[in-house]
């Protein structure tokens, strides 16, 4: 959209409502990013500089907050006292199995229920929406209860499978979306030219592979962050991050230094994935209801 | 090529009719045109003739070959759709190879055809750009580009030139109908535009609602409608329709109006067979079937007040007020009545229409 | 001159005569009665579809066994009193004590209060936001900005603000004391000001979603109606309120609504930073939730009050949809 903005003319009020909005957004700016730079930071303190506060009300000694040597002590820790590699590796195959198995069946199934007409559609679609849209505590209790019976909880499969619950019906929701997009006409050109209808689905696949490609990073970061099913499905054999964060938390002696750098090492991924695929995260994040 | 027989066929869409037990057969190598206003069930009736439209009854044959049941992969014909359907990935080239490709023809065949094809569309240029790079006339002659590459039997063209500027529709008419003539194959042509049917086709068949409403030459359907709906759809500007009575005089049947009183031609009273006798129809005449002049010209003429002016370019539209309805009426841009002046309007009787004025079918 | 022209009389008028006589003589005549009225005599044998079937099959095979069969299995356990060893059938009583359990009332009740103040802040703050970051030339890389709360874990959200709230070392615990709101007690520590805690979590952590799809919400306002109002001499406040708003309502309802489910779905970061303390200040159903089934193993009562949680789901879930459905529909 070139030209979005509809004219507007300076008046006195116009200006003080200007000055009024720039702070509020700078003030906003310090809210949404400070977390970000603590944790950062801290995430290089010793712990006894960690814990360094000035004494209340004593706004000129916020610089004690920049007083620490640098360490990657909790960096190494996570890796050497911990086994942080492991998590990450099983943060990994949960979410990235769970991503891959919901966009390749949902793919399919997507573009089924975008092509075809049958009696019952509206309601098979609710069930598949109302599945993602379930609060995952309750949809946990009899997934629990089954898991245990098959031997899948505290397993990676066990996991995945209990990602694809969300993740599968997201999927098909969203990649309908973008099959209605694709029209139907270069499908049929495509049968007309001798394809197959195999081949005509396989033809359309490029013209929708971005979008593919896109939900596939959103399916990831959506089981990466995930921490009840991990808690309790990936309880013992299946830890990921944040739940290995989370055990960082203990009663006697809060590690807050590796915390911090734990919560470093499992956002800052998520982070730059999400900046990758930015342009598809509103639609996601909205479940395809706003579209950028 | 192959001649085209469309057998009994009915399209349901749920439990709602779009096409009504159509018949028509188009013979082979001829340029068939299906016309109609939209919902009229002509798309209906080329995506059932394509394969993508199931044939809810009836039977379509290709020469002898009942084709109902095959995938459009199999009925070897080439379409061209109306948003032309270009894979937006591929260059103008992988798109015409596209139909060869599928059927898996060698690489030097393919370069052949595609050349060759390119050079009769005149598009040897673009070949390497992708559709998105394209104007509209570019992008719809690659359509093209793509059906004739691979020589099937039948050519289907829906609507292909419907979103190209004025100027460039009446380019492309006179291309697509060489092409055609060219290449000899079946051609069958789904537009809205009367004008595209009269001008391209051998053969028209008219549709509305569904129905067949009228099947012949381009001269046939507008000479010769077979109704009053067909002959206000053909023909821009549309014809002018009065209500009459009729009414026997002695030898001479009379056509007559509050305004007029017009006898009919011998023939014509023939034709009308005393079905409507005494009774009322519905007087059917073109605008250039009319003539406008200051003065009465005879005792025949209409007489009437001019409305308004239209000037066409070369010619010259006069809306007359005849009593309490307008007709309008073609005539020389040097004619020089003015809005609110008295004229006066007579009648080529061999180009007028007398219509049924219950059912509306013609008389003559 | 007595004899005026209609034309200079009233140009509309006569221009609407024009129209209404063109229509006339334009109007496409009867065609003949339809000869055919009849169905034809027989039906062609219908095309199968199986194809598409065979496509959806699998993803329907795995949802069916990862949301329809333990739905049933829910239902089951709800009737039955299962821990951790197996389960005993007792009808409805685990239905019956929910309603002289105080805490699940009281675990909605907190639920409610959660939910609309979370969303009262993100909404007002969201659509705000959206409304100074539209109008920013900066908007690409604001937008940004604000996109990064979103993409942590809610676990590790609910961690790092443990840390900044910590009564003893915690940045925003010292900003609240100095300016005076707080005395020495964590802001968790004390069943007044925990709920905040969290609502302010929540706050930091969604608000952009809402500032998201109200920015989205703001581009797709006609422009040609806020130029013809303005033209009509709305003041741009005007403006705002006669046409903004009523044209961002709709994205609005959808992001409420779905914000307002996800405070049903996620309870990650309530879990790490309060469990629902101090006392049961925060306990919002879920956690209670979370807490019988999965801290006492009584899976048949938490089966029960799951189930009431899916039902005021589905029920928001389909009022969702429906609204859903309409900006899909419009596809500008």
């Amino acid at each position: 959209m070139a030209s979005r903005d509809v004219v507007s003319y300076d008046t006195p009020l116009s200006r003080a409502l200007k000055v009024l909005a720039g702070l509020f957004l700078a003030l906003y700016l310090v809210w949404t990013l400070l977390p970000f730079f603590v944790m950062f930071v801290s995430s290089f303190k010793d712990l006894l500089e960690a814990f360094k506060l000035p004494a209340v009300g004593d706004w000129a000694g916020i610089t004690v907050f920049f007083e620490f040597t640098p360490t990657f002590k909790h960096y190494t820790s996570l890796f050497t006292e911990n086994s942080f590699g492991t998590y990450i590796l099983n943060s990994l195959i949960a979410a990235g199995g769970s991503a891959v198995i919901s966009v390749i069946f949902g793919s399919l199934a997507a573009y089924s229920l975008s092509r075809v007409d049958f009696r019952g559609k509206q309601d098979l679609f609710f069930w598949i929406i109302s599945t993602r849209m379930a609060p995952v505590v309750a949809v946990m209790v009899p997934l629990y209860a089954i898991f245990r019976s098959l031997d899948l909880v505290g397993t990676l499969p066990g996991l995945i499978l209990a990602y694809t619950t969300f993740n599968l019906p997201f999927a098909i929701w969203i990649l309908k979306g973008f099959f209605d997009n694709v029209p139907f006409a270069i499908e049929e050109a495509q049968m007309v030219d001798g394809s197959t209808r195999f081949q005509a689905f396989r033809s359309i696949l490029p013209l929708v592979a971005p979008g593919i490609g896109a939900f596939v990073v959103l399916c990831i970061l959506f089981a990466w962050n995930d921490f009840l099913f991990a808690a309790i499905i990936g309880s013992g054999g299946a830890k990921t991050l944040p739940v290995a964060t989370r055990e960082l938390v203990q009663p006697q002696n809060i590690q807050w230094g590796s915390i911090m750098a734990a919560g470093v090492v499992t956002t800052a991924p998520m982070m730059l994935l999400g900046l990758v695929i930015r342009k598809y995260l509103v639609t996601g994040l909205t479940m395809g209801a706003v579209k950028e | 090529m192959a001649t085209v027989t469309i057998k009994n066929v009915w399209k349901y869409y749920g439990e709602t009719p779009a096409v009504k037990d159509l018949n028509i057969t188009c013979p082979d190598g001829s340029f068939v045109s299906i016309l109609g206003p939209s919902g009229c069930g002509k798309s209906s009736t080329m995506r059932m003739l394509a394969g993508l439209e199931h044939i809810s009854a009836g039977d379509i044959l290709f020469d002898d070959q009942r084709i109902n049941d095959l995938a459009p992969k199999d009925r070897d014909v080439a379409m061209v759709f109306e948003n032309y359907a270009l894979y937006p990935h591929k260059t103008v080239y992988e798109n015409i190879a596209n139909p060869l490709r599928l059927r898996k023809a060698s690489e030097d065949t393919i370069k052949a055809r595609v050349t060759g094809a390119a050079k009769l569309l005149e598009i040897s240029h673009l070949l390497e750009r992708r559709p998105h790079e394209l104007s509209g006339g570019q992008k719809q002659r690659v359509a093209i580009g793509r059906a004739i590459v691979r020589e099937p039997k039948l050519f289907l063209f829906d609507e292909p030139i419907a979103h190209l500027d004025a100027k460039l529709r009446a380019h492309m008419r006179g291309e697509i109908k060489h092409l055609q003539r060219t290449l000899g194959t079946t051609m069958i042509y789904v537009t809205h535009d009367q004008l595209e049917a009269l001008s391209m086709a051998d053969y028209i068949a008219v549709m509305h609602d569904g129905e067949l409403q009228q099947w012949g030459t381009p001269a046939e359907i507008f000479n010769h409608p077979v109704n009053a709906w067909v002959a206000g759809f053909v023909g821009e500007p549309a014809m002018n329709f009065l209500t009459c009575d009729i009414k026997g005089q002695g030898d001479d049947v009379l056509l007559r109006h509050s305004n007029f009183e017009i006898p009919l031609l011998p023939g014509q009273v023939r034709q009308l067979n005393g079905a409507a006798q005494a009774g009322t129809a519905r007087m059917g005449v073109r605008p250039d079937a009319l003539s406008i002049s200051m003065t009465r010209p005879d005792e025949a003429a209409m007489q009437g007040e001019i409305f308004v002016n239209e000037l066409l370019g070369g010619d010259m539209l006069v809306e007359v007020q005849l009593d309490d309805c307008r007709i309008r009426v073609k005539t020389t841009p040097e004619f020089e009545g003015k809005p609110g002046e008295n004229c006066f309007l007579s009648v080529n009787r061999d180009k007028w229409h007398v219509f049924d004025a219950g059912d509306g079918h013609a008389y003559f | 001159m007595t004899d005026v022209s209609p034309i200079s009389a009233n140009p509309r008028a006569v221009a609407a005569q024009i129209f209404r006589a063109r229509a006339h003589s334009a109007e496409v005549e009867a065609r003949p009665q339809s000869e055919i009225t009849n169905r034809p005599r027989s039906f062609n044998p219908p095309m199968p579809k199986r194809y598409y079937y065979y496509l959806m099959a699998p993803a329907i095979a795995i949802l069916a066994f990862i949301s329809l069969y333990p739905f049933f299995w829910l239902i089951v356990m709800s009737l039955q009193d299962v821990d951790i060893g197996g389960g005993e059938w007792v009808g409805f009583k685990n239905y019956v004590k929910l309603f002289s359990d105080g805490r699940f009332l009281d675990g909605w009740w907190l639920l409610a209060q959660y939910s609309v103040m979370c969303l009262g802040l993100q909404v007002g703050l969201g659509v705000l936001l959206a409304v100074v970051v539209n109008s920013s030339k900066y908007e690409k890389y604001l937008v940004t900005a604000l996109l990064m709360p979103m993409m942590m874990a809610p676990a590790v959200a609910g961690l790092l603000w443990l840390f900044l709230y910590n009564g003893t070392f915690g940045w925003y615990h010292w900003i609240l004391q100095s300016v005076g709101i707080l005395d020495n007690a964590s802001i968790l520590a004390s069943a007044n000001t925990a709920m905040y805690a969290i609502v302010l979590v929540d706050v930091w952590q969604w608000t952009p979603l809402i500032t998201i799809i109200a920015l989205a919400g703001l581009k797709r306002v006609p422009r040609d109606q806020l130029e013809a109002n303005m033209v009509d001499g709305a003041s741009p406040l005007r403006n705002f309120f006669a046409i903004t708003m009523p044209n961002l309502y709709p994205v609005l309802l959808i992001a409420v609504l779905l914000r307002f489910m996800d405070n049903f779905r996620f309870i990650d970061s309530v879990l790490v930073l309060t469990g629902g303390g101090p006392g049961s200040a925060t306990k919002i159903l879920p956690v209670y939730l979370f807490e019988v089934a999965f801290k006492f193993f009584k899976l048949g009562r938490g089966a029960a009050i799951a189930l009431t949680l899916l039902i005021v789901t589905i029920i928001l879930g389909k009022l969702l949809v429906r609204v859903f459905e309409k900006p899909q529909n419009e596809k500008g």
